[in-house]
């Protein structure tokens, strides 16, 4: 090989490949409006965005898998979570999810915290070509979930209580709850947690849609 | 030493050095935060506060240590004077001013909060000023003499590219997925484009000075491996754009191109290897080459196999966002760029401040010690990555369950992390011990 083949492959190499990048950038960005649903970016949304960046979010969370791997991903997050949940959470992380990892208290104001949630909400919408994958133990398993699982999850009762093995130790552990209480007593305990425990920290859940609150009773009341 | 300017490239030694030691201390600091559930500091140095200085620093002192590079590398291939010593000291002087602005600022919770581009964007402006006047300086150099060789060439176009690059990362974007888009532009296309030039090129001019082998295969074959790292590394990008709200014609386009990215890598390997067997002087201080070759092959393993390890999209939809890529970004970041860096000192600062030393072996001990300890901390963080993606992507088990069964891998991570720290101050004792630049005459 001779210098000015050397130039050769140096010269062609990099025109071909930001030839190619750049045609699909173009392409890209044309398509990634429709793929993010931009046309819900609303000003709350962006206000969000700018919220994150402020107090550096992604430093400890990954969002979109990119950033600190301190915290849990937040893309999805708002599939898993109740919006009002995660207010609260914002407002004071320690006092709703007394994880053994804490978040620390950002002492965010409300119209902040309204924002991230906007954002949060419109980030869960973008199409990420199936990122994160579904667990392959349960796309395996092919069971579908009670619904009332699902209720269980967004409203964060696994900060507190164990189930199987996961979540926290500031309640009792509910893997057998359904064998020895009564759905009634579990819809009780749910509505109004004191009036068992009268010092209970659990706060009460009689803001739950009527059909929440059901599927959310049978899911437990099914836990033998 | 052949021109009484290149000097200047001491202080930025100096200053590079000093950060390094830095970065290393900030990274004990962020991973004791894995370490201990309870983080005693959260309110004054929470782990996000931690981690943004941790990189930037990383970022900021390879940088100085190319300028100072540049600086020494210049003048001799050019055949002549920096154009303004005093531009080059100012310069500095701002640069680290801007560094320690936004250090102070983050510890007050003032951020951008892009991951690596923290920095507030008032400061970016001031790094951007920075980088023409570099760039001012060294092209006026430059055109002194047009004595233009590939070295210098390649050099000066990595570059104008790594500045050009930087522009896409200081605008707030409303759409996430898009502003995500423009930010690998800056991130990816610096170290698996840019950065890889300006090393390339760094490399390049260390082995054709201490081995005398001929220029124009010295020349050749840099064409070749930076032509192939742009080949592979532009269209690369696209490893990254996977998953990020971006068309699904990335998980082809992104998977073939990086995965070819090793190549150029490897080649650079067998090119460093070829040089040192050929030699054609006698080498008396072979300290720079035992870091070239070190650096050679960290490369390849940091970067091209444990790169090539997660980039395509079948693997990737696994472990992305886990710590799978943390083993890799530190593998790959040590053995790329802080070994060739160090690499540069070793072969600039004695010939800058002429001092001839008996025995090299204090060098050498940091060497092993960064490079085994670095070894042992990237494989704790593959195995930690490892099993959460398992628990997390296959299981289905809560990131932070995870947590909990990770717990020793962390600790291996972190008792590693003092045998980094134990190398760099080795090595920042060592720099030391290389004597001072002469006093600048005139
Ligand atoms: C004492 C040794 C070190 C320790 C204990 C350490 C620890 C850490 C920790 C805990 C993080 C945060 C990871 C996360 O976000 O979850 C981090 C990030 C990072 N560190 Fe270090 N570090 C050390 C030395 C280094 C060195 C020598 C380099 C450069 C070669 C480096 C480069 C990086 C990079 C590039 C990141 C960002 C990684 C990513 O985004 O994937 N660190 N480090
Ligand atoms: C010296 C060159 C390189 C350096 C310094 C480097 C550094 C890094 C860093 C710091 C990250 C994490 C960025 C973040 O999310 O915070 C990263 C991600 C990544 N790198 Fe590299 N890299 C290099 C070369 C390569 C090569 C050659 C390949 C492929 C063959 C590669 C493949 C990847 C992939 C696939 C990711 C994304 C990981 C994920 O999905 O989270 N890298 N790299
Ligand atoms: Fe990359």
């Amino acid at each position: 090989m001779t210098l000015s083949q050397g130039r050769a492959i140096f010269i062609w190499g990099t025109v071909i490949s930001t030839v190619i990048f750049l045609g699909l950038t173009y392409d890209s960005i044309s398509k990634m409006p429709k793929r993010t649903h931009a046309e819900e970016l609303s000003d709350a949304v962006a206000d969000g965005k700018w919220t994150w960046q402020r107090y550096n979010c992604n430093d400890c969370h990954t969002i979109l898998g990119i950033g600190g791997y301190y915290a849990p991903d937040l893309t999805k997050v708002m599939s898993q979570r109740d919006p009002e949940w995660t207010k609260q959470f914002l407002k004071d992380p320690h006092k709703v999810w007394p994880a053994k990892r804490r978040m620390p208290n950002l002492h965010l104001t409300d119209n902040e915290i309204g924002n991230l949630v906007a954002f949060l909400t419109w980030v869960n919408g973008i199409d990420t070509n199936g990122w994160p994958p579904k667990p392959m133990a349960v796309a395996a398993a092919g069971s579908t979930p009670l619904p009332g699982e699902a209720v269980f999850r967004a409203q964060g009762c696994s900060a507190c209580h164990k189930l199987n093995g996961v979540g926290g130790d500031i309640g009792p552990d509910l893997t057998h709850v359904g064998s020895t209480r009564t759905p009634d007593w579990i819809k009780q305990q749910l509505e109004n947690p004191r009036s068992h425990f009268p010092n209970s920290p659990m706060p009460s859940f009689s803001k739950l849609s009527p059909k929440d609150m059901k599927d959310l009773v049978d899911f437990l009341s099914s836990l033998k | 030493m052949k021109y009484e300017t290149q000097k200047i490239a001491y202080q930025y030694f100096v200053a590079a050095t000093l950060l390094f030691g830095l970065q290393v201390i900030f990274g004990l600091l962020t991973g004791a935060k894995y370490v201990w559930d309870y983080d005693p500091l959260m309110n004054i140095i929470p782990f996000n506060t931690s981690r943004a200085i941790h990189i930037n620093l990383l970022v900021v002192w390879l940088l100085i240590g190319f300028m100072g590079g540049t600086y020494y590398l210049v003048p001799e291939e050019a055949e002549t004077d920096i154009y303004s010593p005093r531009l080059a000291a100012v310069q500095l002087y701002l640069f680290v001013a801007i560094g320690v602005a936004a250090i102070i600022g983050y510890l007050a919770g003032w951020s951008w909060g892009m991951p690596f581009l923290e920095q507030p964007t008032v400061l970016k402006f001031g790094i951007v000023i920075v980088a023409l006047i570099f760039l001012f300086n060294i092209f006026m150099t430059m055109m002194k003499t047009k004595k233009w060789t590939v070295i210098q060439g390649v050099l000066l176009g990595g570059l104008v590219m790594l500045a050009l690059l930087f522009l896409f990362g200081i605008f707030f974007v409303r759409n996430l997925s898009t502003q995500y888009y423009w930010w690998w532009w800056v991130i990816h296309l610096w170290v698996e484009g840019a950065w890889e030039l300006v090393a390339g090129s760094i490399i390049a001019f260390i082995l054709l000075k201490m081995t005398g082998v001929d220029r124009e295969l010295v020349e050749k074959w840099l064409y070749v491996e930076v032509g192939l790292v742009l080949f592979t590394g532009i269209a690369g990008t696209g490893h990254h754009y996977y998953w990020i709200g971006t068309p699904g014609y990335w998980l082809w386009v992104g998977g073939i191109f990086s995965a070819l990215e090793p190549v150029p890598i490897l080649f650079m390997v067998f090119d460093t290897l070829r040089d040192v067997r050929e030699k054609k002087i006698e080498i008396e201080n072979k300290i720079p080459l035992y870091w070239a070759v070190g650096s050679a092959v960290m490369h390849f393993l940091g970067a091209g196999v444990w790169g090539f390890a997660h980039t395509l999209p079948q693997i990737n939809k696994w472990t992305h966002g886990t710590q799978v890529t943390a083993s890799h970004g530190h593998f790959a970041f040590f053995g790329a760029y802080v070994m060739i860096n160090l690499t540069m000192i070793y072969f600039a600062v004695p010939r800058i401040t002429g001092v001839v030393r008996k025995g090299h072996g204090r060098s050498l001990v940091a060497l092993r010690f960064m490079v085994f300890s670095i070894f042992f901390m990237v494989l704790a963080l593959a195995i930690a990555g490892i099993v959460q993606s398992y628990l997390q992507r296959i299981l289905g088990m809560d990131y932070l369950t995870t947590q909990d069964y990770l717990k020793l891998w962390y600790a291996v991570m972190w008792v590693s992390g003092w045998g980094v720290v134990t190398g760099v101050f080795i090595y920042i004792f060592d720099f030391f011990s290389m004597g001072r630049p002469p006093k600048i005459t005139a």
